[in-house]
């Protein structure tokens, strides 16, 4: 285990939330455009370099020393209730090289992307930024359920912000909306199960959990409600089964922010505290158990979807949560090595995939992989870029997705998941299927016609995207180099390079030599086509729960408020309005019968005294 | 026993006014009413030894008062170009309530056990006079000022329209 | 005579003045009401005054014949008033404070 510098760490998480705050706070820096972009820039700039500089600081120790330093928060009788503080072990470090080197690359690749947008806009959109990495690098570095909680509920507000940038579109408000609901339905579950987990345990934080997990010292009842509770958080924030369905949506924000969520920030955040609350999940083989095959059924349900989208970022989000069930299906089996390795590979070449394909969409004008076509030509580095990201999400060697998704694989078989493992293979051929359909659909095949020649994509975006090019192949040759492997058979790395190259060969055979007719091999498996078609109807049997559920419910609360409480109401002012009307008849305007009145209270006055 | 015959006198003729007052239909006798209940209670102040508060009864209220009325009534009746017949409203019920204050008021005056009348001696009036211009003196200073802004709002009111 | 006479015919001139202000209907008739009333009082007062040989009592009285007096002076001026804009003096007409 290594161990950071806390200070450092303070630093990585500051320089973004100062960042924001100067563009929120300061009025004419944020709706200057350019000149916010450029603070926000230099900040995320700043944090890389801070959060390169802990991991190169840091030192190795032993397993057993606390990597987590805290400050007192919520103070109560008997030490403080609740704590703040950093954690800063091997995996947090590598998460915020990874979230502060995505965000920075995203943040200069928005600069060319949006340069159209108005300056005003422009500034909240670099503000939301800073605040988007701040959240999550504050998750990323939470020591404990609370504070993650809280920078977990930052990272789905601020993915509602930026899905919902352009606000004035209907579909990227309803998507920014659906995202934010969607998600809020697994927190709930969270927040549950962290409460109840500090009812039983009285903390919050990881380290005397962890220890006391595993000393095999933690006594608490109901413990696999809990850790399944708190699961739920991440199925709705790294969009398992069934609450995907927000990813594809979140597809209406501009691209970068896209490649933002997708591989570094906000998917990303469920499956690192799974994996960082791995000591007590273990505890739970259950929900273990539920947890991979959950994954490995995502990911195989999202292929599907993805096999039959058009459009080229709807693809592209499908595979994100395939990708996701992949993660999720190592952690279930006792694997958050391989989860956390997949996890940062994924992020890089996700990255890689999503600005390129902004690229191509700046190119087509058009989202829709069937009217694109003969880009690699034009366009030889974009081509490159994008292969290689393709590549490494298919799996195959000597790319980073290869040795990453080797790791899962054998970890699912290593845990004798057999049935999750079958489905994750499957996933794997159909991975490399899907992706080639759009590499050969996008660069290769005929150009068409209506396309004149395009300006060359600005040189940021450019730069970026062979940036994020050249990481993949270093990350994989040192991967390959280095001779990591994980466990498992022998035979493991050439079934899955057998699947996936068979995936290649027949989105060859079928888009490019087109030897085989799409209508015709949809037709062959026109059952699963016409559901993945229909995203398994599961947005209608959600919009369906909603519509039956939610509103005949409020149907009940507004007949009840309607007829019940309007009701009495109405009655209350209905009898005042009429006590008041028969009252002011005694009101005659006449002074004399007010004289009746006086010498009847006189008249009451004597007699009281009278008898009393 | 002059003081009875004198009471009696003055009780009668004082009710007998009063009753008068407001029973009779023509408001310019029912003022002329008035003018005897208040000389009547006069007569009254004078069997409780007060000559001076019989001199100003006379002179204030059944001199100016009744003088102020009359003027008054002359005054509407030339407005209104005929003379002024006054009728009751709701006679029983206000009769009934009278009745019930009265008989309240009597429940008090019953239970009084009776006072033995002090000897009356000494100058009435110059007592009066010291103890207006003494321990009384801020509050005559005040009704002076009242009437004085009784008599300016009474101009007001009264005066020609313009 | 007892105090009690006093206090009786006190009480009885002031119950007919009442009676005199809940039945007229002439506005001028009601003001006689009132007179008979006040003098009501004032009869208690001096026989009070006269009983107790207390001298506040004749004060008072000198006090509510001054005040008494101009009561009906600006009591007069507003029924000339309220005749010269309504045309009556019927305190049943004047009921602009009607609910």
């Amino acid at each position: 285990m290594r161990l950071g510098s806390p200070e450092l760490a303070l630093l990585v998480l500051a320089l973004p939330f100062v960042s924001f705050l100067a563009l929120a706070l300061i009025r004419p820096l944020r709706r200057s455009g350019r000149p916010a972009a450029l603070v926000s820039i230099l900040a995320m700039a700043g944090a890389l370099g801070a959060a390169a500089a802990l991991t190169w600081q840091a030192i190795p120790v032993a397993r057993d020393v606390n990597p987590s330093v805290l400050w007192s928060w919520l103070p109560a009788d008997g030490g403080p209730m609740a704590s703040v503080g950093v954690w800063v072990d091997g995996m947090a470090m590598q998460m915020c090289v990874l979230v502060t080197l995505i965000s920075l690359l995203v943040q200069i690749y928005s600069w060319s992307y949006l340069a159209d947008e108005p300056p005003a806009s422009l500034g909240r959109y670099y503000a939301y930024h800073s605040l988007f990495a701040f959240s999550m690098l504050g998750l990323v570095l939470s020591p404990g359920f609370l504070q993650m909680f809280v920078f977990w509920e930052l990272v789905g507000l601020c993915s509602y912000l930026l899905i919902g940038y352009w606000y004035d579109r209907p579909s990227a408000a309803r998507a920014a909306v659906k995202a934010f609901w969607i998600t809020k339905l697994g927190d709930l579950g969270f927040v549950a199960g962290i409460v109840m987990l500090w009812a039983a345990t009285g903390t919050f934080d990881f380290w005397p959990l962890f220890q006391a997990a595993q000393a095999g010292t933690l006594q608490v009842d109901g413990l696999a409600t809990i850790m399944f509770l708190i699961y739920l958080g991440a199925v709705g924030k790294s969009a398992q089964f069934p609450l995907h369905i927000w990813l594809p949506d979140a597809m209406e924000g501009p691209t970068p922010v896209s490649a933002l969520i997708h591989a570094a920030t906000m998917v990303t955040a469920g499956v690192y505290m799974v994996a960082r609350a791995y000591p007590l999940f273990a505890l739970v083989p259950s929900v273990l158990m539920l947890i991979a095959w959950v994954g490995a059924f995502t990911a195989l349900l999202a292929a599907t979807m993805a096999c039959v989208e058009r459009d080229i970022k709807r693809v592209l989000a499908y595979s994100t949560v395939s990708q996701l069930g992949y993660m999720m299906a190592a952690n279930g089996a006792g694997a958050p090595g391989a989860a956390f390795q997949h996890l940062t590979t994924h992020g890089v070449f996700k990255a890689l995939l999503f600005l390129g394909a902004g690229i191509v969409i700046h190119h087509f004008h058009t989202n829709d992989v069937f009217r694109m076509g003969g880009l690699f030509r034009q366009r030889p580095w974009v081509g490159g870029a994008f292969l290689v990201a393709t590549l490494a999400l298919a799996g195959v060697w000597p790319l980073p997705g290869f040795f990453s998704k080797e790791a899962v694989l054998g970890a699912v078989l290593d845990a004798h998941l057999s049935v999750p493992f079958l489905m994750l293979i499957a996933t794997s051929f159909l991975t490399a299927f899907y992706m080639f359909r759009v590499v050969f659909l996008t660069f290769f095949g005929h150009a068409h016609a209506e396309h004149h020649e395009h300006p060359a994509p600005p040189i940021a975006m450019d730069a970026v995207c062979r940036a994020l090019a050249v990481l993949t192949l270093a990350l994989g040759l040192r991967a390959a180099l280095t001779g990591h492997h994980a466990e498992g058979p022998a035979w493991l790395p050439w079934i899955s390079l057998a699947w996936a190259g068979a995936g290649i060969v027949l989105a060859w055979t079928v888009y490019q030599a087109r030897a085989v007719d799409p209508a015709r091999l949809s037709a062959a498996l026109a059952p699963i086509d016409i559901l993945a078609r229909r995203r398994y109807f599961l947005d209608a049997i959600f919009a369906g729960a909603y519509r039956f559920l939610l509103l005949g419910f409020s149907q009940v609360i507004g007949w009840v408020d309607r007829y019940v409480v309007d009701g009495v109401l109405n009655a209350l002012s209905a009898g005042a309005l009429r006590a008041g009307d028969t009252l002011r008849r005694l009101q005659t305007g006449r002074a004399q019968d007010y004289v009746y009145g006086v010498a009847l209270g006189v008249l009451l006055l004597l007699v009281w005294a009278q008898l009393g | 026993m002059t003081e009875i015959v004198g009471f009696c006198v003055a009780a009668v003729v004082l009710v007998g006014a009063s009753l008068a007052v407001v029973l009779t239909p023509n408001l310019f006798h029912a003022v002329l009413w008035l003018a005897a209940a208040l000389v009547a209670t006069g007569g009254i102040f004078l069997l409780l030894d007060s000559p001076f508060l019989f001199a100003v009864q006379l002179l204030l209220y059944a001199g100016g008062v009744v003088t102020i009325v009359v003027f008054a009534i002359m005054l509407t009746e030339r407005l209104v170009g005929a003379s002024i017949r006054q009728t009751s409203r709701f006679v029983f019920s206000g009769a009934v309530l009278a009745a019930a204050v009265f008989a309240a008021i009597m429940g008090f005056v019953l239970q009084g056990g009776a006072v033995a009348r002090p000897i009356a001696g000494g100058d009435q009036l110059r007592e009066l006079g010291r103890a207006l211009a003494g321990p009384f003196g801020v509050p005559l200073q005040l009704l002076g000022v009242l009437l004085v802004i009784a008599l300016l709002g009474a101009l007001y009111f009264a005066r020609a329209e313009d | 005579m007892p105090l009690a006479a006093y206090l009786v015919l006190a009480a009885l001139v002031f119950v007919i003045g009442l009676f005199g202000v809940l039945t007229r209907r002439n506005a001028v008739g009601i003001l006689l009401g009132i007179e008979l009333m006040l003098n009501a009082v004032n009869i208690n007062l001096v026989a009070f005054a006269r009983f107790r040989a207390d001298l506040a009592g004749l004060v008072f009285t000198l006090f509510t014949i001054a005040i008494t007096v101009a009561e009906v002076a600006v009591g007069l001026a507003i029924v000339i008033v309220i005749f010269r804009v309504r045309r009556t003096i019927e305190a049943d007409h004047l009921d602009l404070l009607r609910g």
